[in-house]
């Protein structure tokens, strides 16, 4: 079945020639045709589009029928030709993200942050930027199955009326809902609609990766279910303690900006926080650390203890006694942080990642209350509509006489001790509500294919408590149900379109005039004024005497300790992504793939190169995973990325790396220690990686200055490298007139998560290759990210700088093509002419920064149908044999500039972003007209900072960067920041 | 006139050119000979491995062409490899002919007249493979003649500033100016085979590429005329058609091509290859058609003294480069010269070394010098240095340039070498066609060299 399925959308005109596949599709048209006019469901809507589709190739107008609202510069109808801009939110667990979506005639092509919605302030996260993809994914299941069969909805609807009969008899004995979690006003009152219907089933909430330590931490604490805000900004001192806030933890956009917000310097003078990381494995936040001590995820909470002692020392009331355990910390390291902590009372930050076990967080939270810091950096607000992750109970779930998946993939991501597959096996009536035919689907009775979140109505609250609504920009393309519908048929067994589910929440939630709220919300995407009260009141610290539970796991250094964390790919919910899976990890470089990461000192213990399999048993389950060696990482740890090694969800996802949940212990066990055994096999397993050279070779690539070196000498930067004087023997070109556009990049605010790689694969049509074109060096990403090791092998720093095309004036690609094909215009782009390209590849070997990139095979050829509604219709698709590159977004340029010529006017400075820019994080990228002595553009070029990268060539490249300062404490002084590269 | 060959002529008179007391008939019998009898059974087999092998070619290009470059295994960095390793190899290789027949004709070298016939002929071979792999390198050969300077509709020229186009011309006009010396030296050969042949069709096909040749005093002036001018013409393209592909690399700012030696480098490089070449076939030659008396040792050894000399000058600018490279301190081509002898590509630099620095300091042994099996091997060896000289030159400058996060490694795939392997098969099929239907040495100029040609011999034609 799978098959037959598969070749759905392997090519049109396979499919065009498959004569039953064509019955079956008129089949189905007659058969909804039939139907009461009437009653022109969106669902059938949609099924006829999906015929149309198939059979025309024609991929036009699927506009959702309710009305929807556009964000801003909406015309009154569609232009063809101008996109149109929705508000929409993107729920991802417990967290909402205001996204902002591009459609072109009613098909959504690219995805940005709201900028007024708190979680993303009109920035992006990696799974937003990619989410899109996901949309258009052909490998999405599109149809019902009752045990692998195809079925209609109608049939569930009318299988589950029968057995509603029984549940209402029952009181819902034996019924369980197993969902992911959500904080949603619409699921949260379907929740309770559910249990006020069936008291005695259970709902049991779960997501793989979740912050359920920290929730329990602060429950403990202050008798509340609360949920953390960390105000960074606020910070001079940031300790984080196996917290990678940057990437990976809840909410870590909003925690770069304010990370980011507290470190831009404009000049020697300004102020900027420091940064402290100790953690196991290598995140991008250790590699933006001031001062970074890898230390295993076991060994934290030691590590913790020992400040705690210090700080008391110092006269901070903490009333806790250490426990017996090992203290044998770098004292200087320590002391020096814990003057700075002494300094920054109230203005400090003690941050703990979710790895670690709820004693670490519950310390971390007194700490912080000792250190004044509670409603000052850290504050708590209500935990309001939340269906939080819970603890499995083993017995609840095998009770189950019906089981009711809400999502996710629990036989893929449960904890193996639990065996949901046995669950499932003895659970009469199994029910999967998912986006692919995926590992649980296949052994569940019935699966429903899942909505997108942009093909469904629902509402979301951001973690500060604004409440947003989740607007379709599309009719489901592979006939899903959205999680609300599905949860009200559950409950009814009659089904009510998400609008009218969601309009019924919102008329409790919207004062005043319902349908003038409504509509503003749509068109904001938040609802004024919803966010929490942030109190200083109702919090009550209860006094923190002893140990709940034993700090587990505090054992030996030499002790091997296994730590899973999230991936690229998030818990593996993002497998079928191919922009996720090709986007290069930030660290370890790896696409395609997961590995064990370790440190040199244990690959030398265990005499282990990149790429050998090894074997890792715990408690007689074992694994074989290749290991791959990064510096830095804690001698003795090995991390295990979560999410690969699917089996059962599409093309993209299957058989890609390792599934590491072979050996997950479960959320609350992000890690352990003792048990394991590690052992190396003969074989060997290839990788791809798009960096294979680590090491500047002394060569200023990357600056950085120590804060102190920065006052000493503001020049720093552009002294790094002396050169003759730059002239040329031809006259230079006049660009003095008119736009001129440059570019700065920011390495201070960059922490180089590459969210501005996905965004401008998104934005530019850029094509994904696979891992053995990766493997052979050529991967297309017009925007990467270099990745740098410097100083000890064993103790690395990292720095991470991106690099588009630097648009060189003197543009050295330009003067050797044969054909003229990439030529400078006058307002200072080097473009590319891809009709005029002949592919001879001297544009990329003149290259310096090796920007360009070569369409070696025809890498659209084989892109399904369904996907070519994604690509951006105002950037050429390339066929094989050109070359391209970044234009800066050439097309957003002319269509800003059209724009303002309607309006008679200049382009505003600020009103034109590339993708790059809009995407990323921390804003460290600015863009814009350079003569304009206003713009800020200009201004961050005329800073001290700025210097241009390989200037010395005299080739004028119109992008540059502001160097890096680190701030440094002057008690921990390292090396001076020479331009050693090593 | 009966003095063995091997000794050794006083430097005022030269040994003699011709051995085995030839006369001229003597010598069109066993020149002409070659043509009109029954080709030997190894001339069978060799033409049958070789038109193999350019089956290959046609098949790896046809799937070339059907899948793309990417069958390759180029990547970012390495843009270019084995495609432009091999043009600029096999242009190297064809720079012996017209040398010897353009350069060595003015300089009155008497002893070039047994080897310029099919060196020239080498050097158009040569130079066709070389031609292929501009073509097919690129990304889209069916827009390949937008490199062409034709007014189009789209009202764009080339970019008359790339090397690529300079390389188009420079290549295309030695390649015509060949073709046009070596066709002009054939006539007066052609019309011996015409005058020879007894079969009809041989009879007209000669009689057409003669063009009505009679031999007559007038002719022979016009020709003698058209000859030197031809020869005056291709002496300058021997030296600019190398030091304009050498442009390819110069004029980029890549470390390790960024440089101003380059052009005579290349053409050292290029004599020296060519003549390694002419070499290893001219052993071969005269062993399996017995003209050991028309090729004789002498001239052998005379070749071998320029690849002594030639060799020399590429050890040479192998030197200056390291020089340089320290001297500029710029620190970018020092490492990439480092990373040259000691990098990941040490193995083929040492290759390059070896062969093209260290193989012909054997010729400095008069022995040596004169030995065949020894040349033979030398000749070869120094062909393949020379290739390893463009691998090194094009692959690690590209490999590690600038940005260390850019480097990469660069590996061929089977379609390369099938590719590669499949240019001698062009080469060889073109070049066994040519002994088998043309004078493979030049009969006219051979006897123009025998003492009996000369107006002053004092015998007065008295043959021994």
């Amino acid at each position: 079945m799978g098959k037959k399925e598969n070749k759905y959308w392997r090519s049109l005109g396979q499919l065009n020639n498959s004569p039953e596949y064509r019955k079956q599709l008129l089949k189905e048209h007659r058969t909804e045709n039939s139907d009461d006019p009437n009653k022109f469901s969106r669902r059938n809507f949609l099924s006829i589009m999906g015929a149309s589709i198939a059979l025309a190739g024609l991929a036009g107008c699927r506009r959702p029928v309710e009305k929807i609202v556009p964000y801003v510069r909406q015309p009154e109808e569609i232009i063809p030709g101008v996109p149109e801009y929705y508000a929409t939110t993107m729920p991802l667990g417990n967290s909402a993200y205001g996204v902002v979506v591009e459609s072109h005639e009613g098909r959504p092509t690219k995805i940005e942050g709201n900028p007024k919605h708190p979680s993303s302030h009109g920035a992006t996260n990696l799974f937003m930027q990619a989410a899109i993809l996901n949309l258009y994914d052909p490998d999405r299941s599109d149809s019902v199955r009752f045990k692998g069969d195809k079925k209609k909805i109608d049939d569930f609807q009318k299988f589950w009326k029968e057995q509603l009969e029984k549940f209402d008899k029952n009181k819902g004995e034996g019924l369980v809902v197993f969902s992911e979690s959500f904080s949603s006003p619409t699921m949260e009152r379907l929740k309770a609609e559910f249990h006020k219907k069936f008291p005695r089933a259970t709902w049991v909430a779960y997501e793989p990766i979740n912050d359920g330590n920290l929730l329990a931490a602060i429950k403990n604490l202050t008798g509340k279910s609360l949920r953390p805000n960390y105000y960074y900004d606020k910070a001079d001192i940031i300790v984080s303690l196996d917290a990678d806030f940057l990437q990976t933890e809840s909410e870590s956009l909003s925690a770069a900006q304010g990370f980011v917000a507290g470190r831009k310097i404009s000049s020697s003078d300004d102020k900027m926080n420091r940064l402290y990381v100790v953690e196991s494995g290598y995140s991008i936040t250790g590699a933006m650390a001031d001062h970074r001590m890898k230390l295993k995820s076991s060994e934290i909470g030691g590590l913790l203890w020992a400040l705690i002692e210090q700080l008391k020392a110092r006269g901070i009331n903490i009333n806790v006694s250490k426990p017996e355990i090992k203290s044998d910390f770098n004292s200087q390291w320590l002391s020096a942080l814990v003057d700075d902590l002494m300094e920054a009372q109230g203005k400090s930050l003690i941050i703990v990642g979710r790895n670690q076990p709820t004693i670490v967080h519950e310390l971390a939270l007194t700490v912080n209350n000792a250190l004044n810091n509670l409603n000052k950096t850290v504050g708590f607000l209500e935990d309001k509509e939340s269906i939080l992750p819970q603890k499995l109970s083993m017995p609840k779930l095998s009770r189950a006489d019906t089981m009711v998946i809400l999502g996710g993939d629990p036989v893929y991501n449960t904890p193996v001790s639990y065996d949901f597959q046995k669950i499932l096996a003895s659970t009469k009536n199994t029910i999967h509500l998912s986006e692919y035919y995926d590992e649980t689907s296949q052994l569940c009775g019935w699966h429903i294919p899942r909505a997108h979140f942009l093909e469904s109505w629902g509402d979301a609250r951001a973690v500060d408590g604004t409440l947003s609504v989740i607007q379709p920009l599309i009719a489901p393309l592979f006939n899903g149900v959205s999680d609300v519908e599905f949860m009200s048929l559950t409950n009814s067994g009659e089904s009510k379109t998400g609008y009218e589910l969601v309009r019924e929440s919102w008329s409790k939630i919207i004062k005043g005039d319902f349908e003038k709220g409504w509509r503003l919300t749509l068109h904001d995407g938040i609802l004024r004024g919803s966010a929490s009260e942030f109190t200083k009141s109702n919090l009550n610290i209860k006094k923190y005497s002893k140990p709940r539970e034993t700090l587990y796991n505090v054992d030996a250094a030499t002790n091997i300790e296994i730590v899973f964390q999230p991936s690229l790919l998030y818990d593996g919910r993002f497998a079928n992504n191919g922009w996720l899976q090709e986007l290069p990890e930030p660290i370890t470089k790896l696409v395609w793939d997961n590995a064990a990461l370790i440190s040199v000192k244990t690959a030398g213990k265990y005499n282990l190169e990149n790429g050998d399999i090894i074997k890792l048993v715990i408690s007689e389950i074992e694994m074989e995973i290749p290991a791959w060696v990064i510096p830095g990482i804690a001698d003795n740890s090995i991390h295990l990325p979560l999410g690969y090694g699917r089996k059962k969800v599409g093309r993209i996802a299957d058989n890609v790396g390792f599934n590491t949940y072979k050996l997950f212990g479960g959320p609350d066990k992000m890690f352990f220690s003792g048990a394991v055994t590690l052992t190396k096999t003969a074989r060997k397993y290839k990788m791809a990686n798009t960096q294979d050279h680590n090491r500047m070779e002394g060569r200023a690539i990357f600056r950085e200055a120590s804060l102190d070196e920065y006052k000493k000498n503001p020049e720093f930067a552009r002294e790094m490298v002396e050169h003759p004087p730059l002239k040329s023997i031809y006259h230079d070109y006049d660009y003095s007139e008119g736009y001129q556009w440059g570019m700065v990049i920011d390495l201070n605010a960059c922490i180089g998560c590459g969210v501005c790689t996905i965004a401008c694969q998104s934005e530019n049509n850029v094509p994904i290759v696979g891992k053995v074109q990766v493997g052979k060096g050529r991967e297309m990403h017009w925007m990467r990210n270099d990745r740098y090791f410097r100083g000890d092998e064993n103790n690395p720093e990292i720095v991470i700088m991106p690099v588009p095309c630097q648009q060189c004036e003197n543009a050295p690609c330009e003067e050797v093509c044969p054909v003229a094909a990439t030529s400078h215009d006058k307002e200072g782009l080097n473009t590319m002419t891809y009709n005029r390209c002949i592919g001879t590849r001297y544009c990329s070997n003149n290259c310096p920064y090796k920007v360009r990139r070569f369409n070696f095979f025809n890498y659209t050829k084989e892109l399904p149908e369904v996907m070519k509604m994604l690509q951006n219709p105002y950037v050429t698709v390339r066929s094989r044999g050109v070359m391209e590159k970044c234009t800066f977004c050439l097309q957003r340029i002319v269509r800003s500039k059209r724009t303002a010529k309607h309006e008679g006017r200049k382009v505003h400075d600020g009103e034109l972003l590339t993708a790059c820019q809009q995407a990323c994080p921390t804003d460290a990228i600015k863009f814009g007209n350079i003569i304009e002595p206003e713009s800020t553009v200009a201004r961050k070029k005329s800073t001290d900072r700025n210097y241009e990268l390989l200037a010395e060539l005299n080739i004028r490249p119109r992008n540059s960067y502001l160097a890096r300062v680190r701030n440094i404490n002057e008690k921990l002084k390292r090396d001076t920041y020479r331009n050693d590269g090593h | 006139m009966n003095k063995p060959a091997e000794n050794i002529a006083l430097p005022a008179e030269e040994a003699p050119l011709i051995t085995g007391g030839q006369t001229f008939h003597s010598i069109t019998e066993k020149i002409a000979g070659v043509v009109e009898r029954k080709m030997p059974k190894l001339w069978l087999l060799a033409f049958g491995a070789a038109f193999s092998f350019l089956l290959v070619l046609l098949g790896s290009i046809g799937y070339l062409v059907w899948e793309g470059i990417g069958i390759w295994g180029l990547n970012n960095p390495v843009g270019w490899g084995w495609a432009i390793i091999n043009f600029v190899w096999w242009v190297g290789i064809g720079h012996a002919g017209t040398l010897i027949s353009a350069i060595l004709f003015l300089l009155r070298q008497r002893w070039r007249t047994s080897i310029n016939r099919f060196a020239e002929a080498m050097t158009l071979f040569a130079v066709l493979c070389a031609l292929i792999f501009p073509g097919i390198h690129v990304g889209r050969i069916w827009v390949a003649y937008f490199l062409a300077p034709v007014p189009s509709q789209m009202m764009v020229w080339p970019n008359f500033r790339s090397p690529l186009l300079w390389d188009v011309f420079a290549v295309g006009t030695y390649f015509t100016a060949s073709l046009l010396f070596w066709y002009t030296g054939l006539i007066p050969d052609l019309a011996t085979l015409r005058d020879r042949a007894i079969s009809k069709i041989k009879k007209i096909l000669y009689g057409i590429f003669a063009m009505g040749w009679r031999g007559g005093n007038r002719q022979w002036r016009h020709y003698e005329i058209a000859y030197l001018i031809l020869a005056g013409i291709s002496t300058p393209l021997v030296l600019s058609v190398h030091s304009v592909v050498s442009t390819d690399f110069a004029v980029s700012i890549i470390p390790g091509w960024h440089t101003t030696i380059f052009p005579p480098y290349f053409v050292a490089g290029a004599i020296y290859s060519g003549f390694a070449m002419v070499m290893t076939l001219s052993v071969i030659a005269r062993k399996v058609f017995n003209l050991e008396n028309i090729i004789t040792i002498n001239h052998l050894e005379k070749m071998n003294k320029i690849m002594l000399l030639t060799g020399m000058m590429v050890g040479y600018s192998y030197a200056t480069e390291y020089f340089i490279a320290w001297y500029s301190g710029n620190i970018y081509e020092q490492f990439t010269f480092i990373n040259r002898a000691f990098g990941n590509y040490a193995w083929a630099y040492w290759i390059m070394i070896s062969c093209n620095v260290l193989v012909p300091q054997l010729f400095w042994f008069k022995k040596l010098r004169r030995t065949v099996p020894v040349m033979f091997v030398a000749s070869i060896l120094i062909n393949v240095g020379m290739w390893f000289e463009r691998f090194v030159i094009v692959v690690t400058s590209l490999s590690r340039d600038y940005l260390p996060a850019n480097w990469g490694y660069y590996a061929p795939t089977l379609w390369d070498i099938l590719i590669f392997a499949g240019s001698f098969g062009l080469f060889f099929t073109l070049f066994l066609l040519f002994v088998r239907f043309l004078p493979m040495v030049s009969m006219t100029e051979i006897k123009g060299v025998l003492p009996e040609a000369d107006p002053h011999h004092g015998a007065g034609g008295v043959h021994e």
